[in-house]
């Protein structure tokens, strides 16, 4: 226990604090400068000087710690006379162009002059100049505005962890500055802006269009790019997004964000956004009306039912959509169109891995907060690069790497380069068996815990069957590793799911997650994920994760819904693709979703899609697959709607609306309308009502409200009850033979400033990363005589393309990397695929390239 | 990137200090005997080498102005003209350097032989005027008696 006393108050704490803080804690503001409370104090600006009794000079608050029997003064002659003098200086080179600076208003030199600063300076010398850069798009960095504060320096290396900028020379010459051209390993999060007090860092994009005390309104709300799901305020001005702001007090993200939330909004007011729905006459997409499409959809739709039955009809849900667009989709197939058909494109990754894992280590396996990540001391990371895939996630990571955890990266993943304590690099299509002799390793150092007889039994067997371990150098270094964690984490990334035996990883990971005692992540690329799962957009399960095919189950959902619920399970996405045509899917309905282009094998995706009898699609943009629909219908997007979406640690986060939209209407009201016209009215009328229909029936969002939902505290289970079920044998498929023949093989990139399509309608993002390169790394390009923007043309046995090639060091093998993000080119449309028997998800084929010097 | 001989030089600082931050500044003294001055490449190095941001580096290295950060001749001079020194005419010894070598204090010559900077005392007093060229001192300089010293330095 600690007494002190600040202005006359006695302030007792529980633990030590700085005296800044301690003031904070009592009422009492002291004003400061180079102080942030997301940063570490730095003791720079001295403008949070206060008077202690029994120390001689002032002493500055933010890093003083306050001491038992302490007697401070936070106001006195003294301190206004240093903290003026202190404001002179921190003038003399200052432009003072206030009238000019955007961040007049909300300028915290500017309030700290106002009030504490001298009228005028008594300094007449030249002041210093610095001619601004225009190198950079996106920042704007005027650093005669800089007050060298450091606030940025420390956020971009202390938190941000991106180390991009420094303060460069020193006295009244030094400044920020990036180490040379403007790019060079800024990660765009932004976040040197947010605690920038002054003006010398803004952003382009909204520079010069409006003072911050013009704003119409502010709105809480949830970023829509990947499964974080991070929070901020969306600020309005004449219906349209200004910018965002984190706050430091909002949202599991304090404060911070990754490129994709910062700059990527602007996506939304894409003059490419569709306005009026189309229909296919003659051949040809036209323009309609709303009535005239949505009877289309429903009359064929009920044609389709009618001829081949409920079984021939598809849908494909979109982990783009709102909890309530989804519930209402799975519904809508269920009840009126008499289909269990229902999938979405996370099956080729989160969705497969997290009913796997749920089905061995039980419901929930997957919900934890990512804010625990920082007290793990080891974590493992499988699978993509957190960083990139889910980007303030992967903070959390290297927050962990600071704080002495040992960070265990398998696989190529740029952004921990400079935080891995350890790297190892399976093979191509190796990475099973890596991961395999990693669990045996650990099994034969501990036994099994005899918890799990599933389980138990599935590495006793495999330790049988896999005798020698896969010789990977370090191998002995990352088993000891995690033998010795007390509080190991394991962060797993798609890619591995991905694989034609994905499976076999999958069982190694459970069985990691098992015997370690480890917490699992499950990064999320898109930002409802969890809810597509939990709303029964999967072909066998119901809203809330029940099983289908439980007929308790179905018959509640039965009552519920009043109408009946087909008792077969349907089939999953890529048995939905194989069947489309001639097997016996007649019509799909596509909700948010663009299948040619997102998945493997395009080609053959568009061609089966073309033979449907109808195939609606629902969307923002005229997508690859909304140009091959019979129907497309213009949806809302992010901010023109309300709705929840669940992120990757099973938060129900509320995103708001924020702006009007002219055209367009929600996913769900989209449906409702089909439904009506198909003969069964759907009664709500705004999307409050579909939550509360969701919290009434599915058994995970119990009593959930967007009241309750709204203070940020919706955590799994909720008051939901999760399923105790478990697998009861572990299934397995046949192992495949494999030889290695080419010398490269292709990737999918998934790059930091984009996410899927949607990211290259933003302006801002498309300035950062404008297109596509083939990323080949250092000593795979020089054993092929590849250099830096050389031109080549890459070829797999399906396609070829051409691009420049970039070199990257953190690239460990002979693995190159191409997105799949631009229109017109894409990777996955030059693989093929086989479908894991077990997952049901697509494992990339044909990914051996030929690189061709052009 | 640093040669062999160069990289366990700098293994060798850095296994003096528990932590790799400590090794920066003599690891740039090395970059610059490596590279003449602080380039950007060299900061790169220096960074790679010991896996430290390279903002970092530019910004420790910018804080010290006996860093070059300016190429330099493959030789530097530098000659003191403070007190002891000016006072037995160093001063007329540096506009012998600057006419004879076409060096100007702070510059480079034409052929990158020489790079000059005229230093405050280098602790010579007593046997001044005194230069340094590179990291070799040498004292009672006359005119005569810096061009038999140049003479070595190619
Ligand atoms: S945008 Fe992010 S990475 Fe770039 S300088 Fe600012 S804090 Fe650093
Ligand atoms: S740019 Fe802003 S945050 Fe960075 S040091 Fe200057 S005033 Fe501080
Ligand atoms: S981490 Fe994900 S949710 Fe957060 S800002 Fe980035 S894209 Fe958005
Ligand atoms: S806030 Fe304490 S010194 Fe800047
Ligand atoms: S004055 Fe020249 S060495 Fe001291």
């Amino acid at each position: 226990m600690i007494t002190l006393t600040i202005n006359e108050k006695e302030i007792t704490l529980d633990k030590p604090v700085t005296v800044l803080e301690a003031a904070k804690l009592a009422g009492i503001k002291i004003p400061t400068l180079c102080y942030h409370e997301a940063l570490k104090p730095y003791g720079g600006c001295r403008l949070c000087v206060v008077e202690v009794e029994r120390m001689p000079r002032l002493q500055t608050s933010c890093t003083l710690m306050s001491a038992d029997g302490m007697v401070v003064k936070t106001e006195s002659e003294a301190i206004s006379k240093a903290r003026r003098g202190i404001l002179e200086f921190l003038l003399i080179n200052h432009p003072l162009d206030c009238p000019y600076c955007d961040k007049a208003g909300e300028c915290e030199l500017q309030d700290m002059v106002n009030k504490y600063g001298a009228s005028a300076g008594r300094y007449k010398e030249e002041k210093r100049k610095v001619p601004e850069s225009h190198k950079d798009q996106i920042l704007a960095r005027n650093m005669e505005r800089c007050i060298v504060c450091t606030r940025c320096v420390r956020m971009c290396g202390d938190v941000q962890g991106a180390s991009a900028i420094s303060i460069i020379g020193r006295g009244n010459r030094s400044r920020m500055e990036p180490f040379s051209s403007a790019a060079f390993n800024c990660e765009y999060c932004g976040n040197c802006l947010t605690v920038c007090p002054v003006g010398a860092i803004l952003s382009r994009l909204y520079i010069h269009s409006f003072r911050p005390w013009q704003l119409d309104k502010e709105v809480e709300t949830v970023c829509s790019y990947c499964g974080v799901g991070c929070s901020f305020v969306a600020q309005v001005r004449d219906d349209s997004i200004k910018r965002v702001i984190p706050r430091f007090d909002l949202g599991l993200n304090k404060g911070l964000l990754c490129s994709r939330g910062r700059f990527g909004y602007e996506y939304i007011s894409s003059p490419e956004r569709l306005k009026t729905p189309l229909v296919r006459k003659h051949g040809k997409l036209e323009e309609s009306t709303w009535s005239e499409a949505l009877s289309v959809v429903a009359e064929r739709l009920g044609h389709i039912k009618k001829t081949h039955g409920g079984s021939s009809i598809a849908g494909i849900a979109s982990p783009r959509c709102c909890n309530e667009d989804n519930y209402v989709f799975q519904k809508f197939m269920r009840t009126v169109c008499g289909s269990n058909n229902i999938d979405s494109i996370s099956r080729t990754g989160f969705a497969a891995a997290q009913k796997y894992f749920e089905d061995l280590l039980g419901q929930g396996i997957t919900a934890n907060m990512i804010d625990g990540l920082k007290n793990s001391d080891a974590i493992l990371i499988l699978g993509g690069d957190p960083t990139a895939i889910n980007p303030v996630l992967g903070l959390s990571i290297r927050e962990a790497s600071g704080r002495g955890a040992k960070i265990l990266v398998l696989g190529n993943a740029k952004g921990l380069e400079r935080f891995k304590t350890l790297h190892i690099m399976p093979e191509v299509f190796k990475e099973a068996d890596t991961l395999e002799s990693l669990l045996i390793g650990i099994y034969n150092a501990r036994g099994t815990r005899g918890e799990k007889p599933a389980i138990d039994h599935g590495i006793k067997s495999l330790a049988g069957k896999t005798g020698a371990r896969t010789a990977v150098p370090e191998f002995d270094e990352l088993m000891m590793t995690l033998l010795e964690s007390k509080s190991a984490s394991i962060v797993f990334g798609p890619d591995l799911v991905q694989r034609t035996d994905g499976h076999r990883s999958l069982f190694a990971v459970s069985g990691l997650t098992y015997l370690l005692e480890a917490r699992l992540y499950l990064l999320s690329e898109k930002p409802n994920e969890q809810g597509v799962v939990d709303t029964g957009c999967v072909p066998d399960m119901l809203p809330g994760g029940r099983p289908l095919n439980v007929y308790d189950f179905r018959r509640k959902f039965e009552e519920a819904w009043k109408g009946p619920v087909p008792a077969e399970d349907g089939l999953t996405l890529f048995e939905i693709i194989e069947n489309a045509g001639a097997g016996k899917i007649k019509a799909m309905y596509i909700m948010g979703e663009n299948p040619v282009f997102n998945l493997p094998g395009g080609p053959y995706i568009k061609n089966k899609l073309q033979s449907l009898d109808l195939l609606v699609v629902q969307d923002l943009f005229l997508t690859e697959t909304a140009e091959i629909a019979d129907v497309v219908l213009p949806a809302l997007g992010w901010s023109e709607r309300t709705g929840t979406y669940t992120n990757l640690e099973r938060r129900v986060q509320l995103q708001r609306k924020t702006v009007e939209t002219l055209h367009g209407m929600e996913d769900w009201r989209i449906i409702s309308e089909v439904s009506g016209r198909m003969g069964c009215k759907m009664s709500y009328t705004e999307v409050r009502d579909i939550m509360e229909e969701m919290a009434g029936v599915s058994p995970l969002y119990r009593d959930i409200t967007y009241q309750e939902i709204g203070k940020g505290n919706c955590l799994w289970p909720y008051h939901g009850e999760p399923l105790r079920g478990e697998m009861k044998t572990v299934p397995a498929a046949a192992d495949i033979e494999r030889e290695h023949r080419e010398d490269f093989y292709l990737s999918v990139e998934k790059p930091l400033f984009h996410s899927g399509t949607l990211s290259g309608k933003s302006p801002a993002l498309m300035k950062i990363y404008p297109g596509p390169v083939l990323r080949v790394g250092a000593s795979a390009a020089k054993k092929a005589g590849l250099k830096e923007g050389d031109k080549v043309q890459f070829f797999t046995q399906t396609g070829s393309r051409e691009a420049v090639v970039s070199i990257e060091e953190s690239i460990r093998d002979n693995r190159v990397y191409y997105s799949n993000n631009f229109k017109g080119s894409g990777a996955l449309g030059l693989m093929t695929f086989t479908i894991d028997e077990v997952t049901k998800a697509p494992g990339l084929e044909g990914c051996e390239v030929k690189i061709k010097k052009l | 990137m640093f040669n062999e001989t160069v990289l366990k030089e700098i293994d060798e600082i850095r296994v003096k200090y528990p932590d790799r931050k400590s090794a920066l500044l003599p690891s740039l003294y090395i970059a610059q005997r490596e590279f003449g001055w602080l380039s950007q490449e060299a900061l790169l190095c220096v960074a790679k080498t010991l896996n430290l941001p390279e903002t970092e580096v530019r910004g420790a290295a910018s804080f010290y102005s006996m860093y070059r950060h300016k190429p330099a001749g493959r030789n530097l001079i530098q000659l003191c003209t403070n007190v002891s020194c000016m006072v037995l005419g160093a001063e007329r010894l540096a506009d012998f350097i600057s006419r004879k070598y076409g060096v100007q204090p702070g510059g480079t010559s034409q052929d990158g032989r020489f790079s000059l900077v005229i230093m405050e005392c280098i602790g010579a007093c007593g046997t001044a005027p005194a230069m340094l060229v590179n990291t070799d001192f040498h004292d009672s300089l006359t005119e005569k008696r810096i061009e038999e010293i140049l003479e070595k330095y190619k």
